[in-house]
């Protein structure tokens, strides 16, 4: 990581700061600079996302090749099956959308971006950090106790998660919701950081319209987190002691109650999906104004409807268990609550579309990522309307429509989103430019697979083929010819995919070694991340900057350049 | 002339050599690749049979380590067609009965069963308790005229053996037959036979006995 | 929509089939609206190198604003069409439970689907009731009721010709209805995970004529399973 992070030690700096000449390890691994320690998450979580995407990998490779012995895998048994698809799920959207668009993101640009020097508690960040790195290990460990990986999916549904009987292993259950537990502590830790730097540090100036998007976002999610992690994390221990002494919260038979579960952890699991979604929409925002060089239109209305989402999100939860044996009237509550959920997204959708009207589009490559964002989430809305009207939702729950539906969601939200991210920070992160040309080349060379990897599969769904079946020759009258061809192109589109992400690594790498030097302000922007440094001294700026206005005030009529930047007093 | 002849002779030799060794090899390799098949394959059974086919009673698995190869072959094949493993009350049997099925040819299900011949025998702790191996003793006659006085098992009974397996499998295996949760299916002839032989066993004290003195065999034979 | 992947296989498969295609149809409309829109927004108005100026509009004023509020108030209007729709099939299927010809009990464990008629007399847990292990046969055109219950973890059972889904859940039976209308052999799947056997507990579903029927349920209510068979001496 040290190489990774070229510092410009600036002589006057040490002087007027608290901070001394540092070894290799204070400064990198026990640091408490917010950037170094956003570093630390986005490798981490990069890190699990070659995992993740490895198990992908493993897993489609059997449904399209059942019995097949997978190169660099194995032949996959239906128990490798099972953990490896409970395990992708668990990692991407804990150990890598949550690191990487929370916290790395969060962390690296809130205090840049309110004009601070560093979060408000330094220590409790780093500890964050170390937290979630033993949540990653703990997980990871899981793989190798006797049994194997846990395989019940990321929801952890009991009896099957609570008994080793059902489960066939013992450790490895305990291991996984240990993991997930101990993570949200990290996060919880996080989001205190987020939200109090984030009001209570701003710069001079800086009112709460002021505050760019993305971090708003951010605020918001770590809001959501921190209110819906409680129920989870309190079902977890519960579930623990079922595992481990044998209590019986989840157990019918010793009344308790299964479906308690689920309501606990969904509670948290739909507002998660809100907690990753809305900083991938707020690095979006940030993207499309700068590469458009519009206002965002109705900064304030995006803000609401976020808000108005976050709120939604607390109340729709049990769109996820129609069909899992609650009160059948329920349903129609959160039918209608589903649906409305509808509203403030659309309308956010809305937004972004209305600010490309009259801009002046430069299609770079942080710029595709972000479209492509827009794009793609728009499939993903939309198909949700199917699985959120409970009358349909009985055909289509636990297929691979959801499935399909579910990653048109969270691919654009942790994938796109942070490829997005990084495309755009990156002059600010590492002081230099990423070639475009391969930036492009990724681009295309992800979006397109990636297309081909998840249509075929709402038509499998459609088909009435369900998630999470090993092998689907033992369905005669549902495998036909055709929907097995349909999982071959999507198991080759991924290895497509994975196979482009080489560029993106090689493009990070050379552009870090022989990318052409970023100035402050690479891309022109308002927001106060481009007036200090490129990448910006521990401290981030020898004099924190006052604001004076709100960061979207591009092509402003009158004025000579079309930007103008939060700091410059006219 | 001679060397011409002589070379003629060396060069026939070693390619007779190399044929030979080719085809040693590829034999060699043959059952070699079955065993690697086997062990391959044997990644799924290990999880509940575990690694060392020692068996966990909470996953309702069996010790297998050892057991003969003709026995393991015509169990799996047994449980793959369904003629084992389906009755409704065979909780242990209805989760074998799927997995089978993960073993698509035959040639797999002889590979599995050979590298599970091949394993080292192993003695399961002991678990069952109440019986009395003395009246076990007694009542054992009858089952030794096929399984043998030792509880070897005779492949032309078509009687596995009895030694190295998991005393709570035995117990649960006699009352199965005896209830009709196995031997039900007239085309699963052997464990039909089996089933009127456990109505020898009058009650639930004297399977726990034959069980008791079962274990002893399995003691004694390890010396 | 559905229907050229899967026939209808029950009276209410149907209603779930035209309440996807409506949702696909507004959706879809949705869809290509605003990706046209956005498409074309972005064609228009792209730009090569750092050339061209952009216009200033905060969106703040009514009259601008008013470009996402009519849109946005239109999808009110559709959300009121999908959800009336939803409503109307989730209580015809799940609310509410017609008057049975037929009760079959579903018990679900890992990995296996046990399938009850109670036989001749009706009744269940008398001695003529037939158990099948992972194949369930039915009778065309009857009102069937069935009791789910799970013996361990968490299934589901899932008819995709019926449209029909419904989880198991352990120490629960849950009771609902359905009415096969078309002959022929299908699949059952289990759509909840329930351990490393998930994707190898199929079962199939026979459903035949009324007469065909009741010649299989003769033919097995002696006694095909000898486990139950000191019951039937009992009888």
């Amino acid at each position: 990581m040290a190489e990774l992070i070229p510092t410009q030690p600036d002589p006057g700096h040490e002087d007027d700061h608290h901070h001394g000449e540092q070894s290799f390890v204070s400064k990198y691994l026990l640091s408490t600079d917010h950037k170094v320690i956003a570093m630390q998450y986005m490798f981490t979580g990069m890190a699990m996302a070659l995992i993740g995407g490895f198990m992908a990998y493993a897993f489609r490779m059997q449904l399209a090749f059942p019995g097949m012995d997978v190169p660099f895998f194995g032949i996959v048994t239906p128990a490798n099956y099972v953990a490896l698809v409970t395990n992708h799920g668990a990692i991407m959207i804990f150990w890598v959308a949550m690191p990487v668009l929370i916290a790395a993101f969060g962390n690296y640009l809130i205090p840049l971006m309110v004009g601070c020097d560093d979060m408000v508690f330094p220590k409790i960040n780093r500890l964050s950090y170390q937290v979630f790195l033993v949540s990653a290990i703990v997980l990871l460990s899981s793989f190798f106790v006797e049994g194997g990986g846990f395989g019940g999916a990321w929801t952890t549904y009991p009896p099957l998660s609570a008994k080793a009987e059902y489960n066939l292993t013992p450790l490895g259950s305990s291991l996984f919701i240990g993991a997930v537990g101990i993570e949200f502590i990290a996060f919880l830790l996080g989001g205190i950081n987020f939200i109090t730097t984030a009001m209570n540090s701003r710069a001079p100036g800086m009112k709460l319209y002021d505050i760019p998007m993305v971090i708003w976002m951010i605020v918001i999610a770590s809001i959501l987190f921190m209110v819906s992690v409680g129920p989870l994390l309190a079902g977890a221990i519960m579930l623990i002691f079922d595992q481990q002494l044998h209590t019986a919260f989840y157990d019918p038979n010793r009344g308790g109650d299964p479906v308690l579960w689920q309501h606990l952890f969904w509670f948290f699991g739909h507002p998660e999906v809100y907690v990753v979604l809305l900083p991938a929409v707020g690095i979006t925002a940030e993207i499309i104004t700068v590469f458009s060089r519009k206002k965002l239109f109705a900064y304030r209305t995006v803000l609401n409807t976020a808000i108005g989402t976050g709120v939604l999100s607390f109340c729709v939860w049990a769109h996820h268990q129609f069909i899992s044996g609650i009160d059948p009237r329920m349903a129609n509550v959160f039918t209608l609550t589903t649906l409305l959920i509808s509203i403030p997204i659309a309308e956010m959708m809305f937004v972004y579309i209305a600010t490309l009207y009259g801009g002046a589009i430069r299609l770079t490559t942080p710029m595709l990522w972000a479209l492509a964002f827009i794009f793609e989430f728009l499939i993903g809305g939309v198909t949700g309307i199917f699985l959120g009207a409970s009358g349909a939702d009985i055909y289509m729950h636990d297929t691979y429509f959801v499935l399909a539906h579910f990653h048109y969601t969270f691919f654009p939200i942790a994938i796109i989103g942070t490829y997005a991210g990084v495309t755009y920070w990156f002059p600010k992160m590492f002081g230099k430019m990423m070639s475009d040309r391969l930036g492009k080349l990724h681009f295309w060379g992800t979006i397109i697979p990636f297309n081909f990897i998840f249509i075929p599969l709402f038509f499998l769904g459609a088909g009435g083929q369900h998630r999470r079946i090993y092998d689907f020759q033992n369905f005669p009258a549902l495998a036909g010819e055709g929907m097995q061809d349909l999982r071959i192109l999507a198991t080759v589109s991924l290895v497509v995919m994975l196979g482009f992400q080489v560029v993106f690594f090689y493009n990070f790498i050379i552009s870090l070694m022989r990318g052409e030097k970023a100035g402050k302000n690479p891309w022109k922007a308002n927001t106060l991340e481009w007036t200090a440094e490129s990448p910006p001294p521990h401290g981030n700026w020898k004099v924190l900057p006052t604001v004076y206005r709100g960061p979207y005030e591009y092509s402003v009529p009158g004025r000579e350049k079309d930007y103008w930047p939060q700091d410059e007093p006219n | 002339m001679t060397r011409q002849f002589s070379i003629i002779r060396v060069s026939r030799g070693v390619l007779l050599a190399c044929v030979a060794w080719v085809a040693l090899f590829a034999a060699s390799q043959a059952s070699a690749n079955d065993m690697a098949r086997g062990k391959q394959l044997y990644a799924l059974c290990a999880q509940c049979h575990t690694e060392n086919g020692m068996g966990a009673q909470l996953y309702l698995a069996p010790a297998i380590a050892g057991l003969d190869e003709w026995y393991v072959n015509a169990q799996l094949l047994n449980f793959r067609s369904g003629i084992r493993g389906t009755n409704w009350q065979d909780v242990g049997g209805l989760r074998m009965h799927p997995m089978s099925r993960w073993l698509k040819s035959d040639e797999d299900v002889s590979a599995v069963a050979a590298y599970v011949s091949a394993m080292p025998k192993v003695d399961p702790p002991a678990v069952v308790e109440g019986g009395d191996p003395v009246t076990g003793k007694a009542l054992y006659a009858t089952c030794a005229s096929c399984h043998g006085p030792e509880g070897q098992g005779m492949k032309t009974m078509n009687a596995p053996p009895l030694v190295h397996m998991s005393d709570w499998y035995l117990v649960s295996s006699l009352e199965k037959f005896k209830a009709g949760i196995r031997g039900w299916n007239p085309q699963n002839t052997n464990a039909v036979m089996m089933r009127g032989m456990s109505n020898l066993l009058p009650n639930e004290q004297a399977i726990k006995d034959v069980v008791a003195y079962i274990t002893t065999l399995n003691v004694q034979e390890q010396p | 929509m559905i229907q050229s992947y899967l026939a209808q296989g029950s009276t209410y498969a149907g209603d779930i089939d035209f309440l996807f295609d409506m949702i696909f149809w507004i959706v879809g409309v949705w869809f290509l609206i605003s990706s046209g829109v956005f498409f074309w927004l972005v064609f228009k108005f792209r730009v090569s190198g750092n050339e061209g100026t952009a216009q200033y509009i905060t969106g703040e004023e009514k009259s601008q604003k008013r470009w996402i509020t009519i849109p946005h108030l239109l999808v009110l209007v559709c959300d009121v069409f999908i959800i009336w729709g939803a409503v109307r099939v989730w209580y015809d299927i799940k609310q509410h439970l017609p008057e049975p010809d037929r009760e079959v009990r579903v018990i679900t464990q890992q990995w296996a689907w046990t399938f009850v008629h109670p036989g001749q007399d009706g009744n269940f847990d008398t001695a003529d009731d037939i158990h099948t292990v992972n194949e369930l046969r039915l009778e065309k055109d009857a009102v069937y009721h069935y009791h789910l219950t799970s013996n361990d973890v968490m299934h589901d059972f899932s008819v995709p010709v019926f449209r029909l889904k419904q989880d198991a859940i352990p120490g629960r039976v849950i009771t609902g209805w359905f009415t096969p209308t078309l002959l022929g052999e299908f699949d059952i799947q289990c759509a909840e995970i329930c351990g490393i056997g998930h994707g190898l507990m199929p079962a199939r579903l026979v459903v035949e004529s009324a007469a065909d029927h009741a010649a299989w349920m003769t033919e097995q209510s002696p006694v095909k399973f000898a486990a139950v068979a000191p019951q039937v001496g009992e009888n």
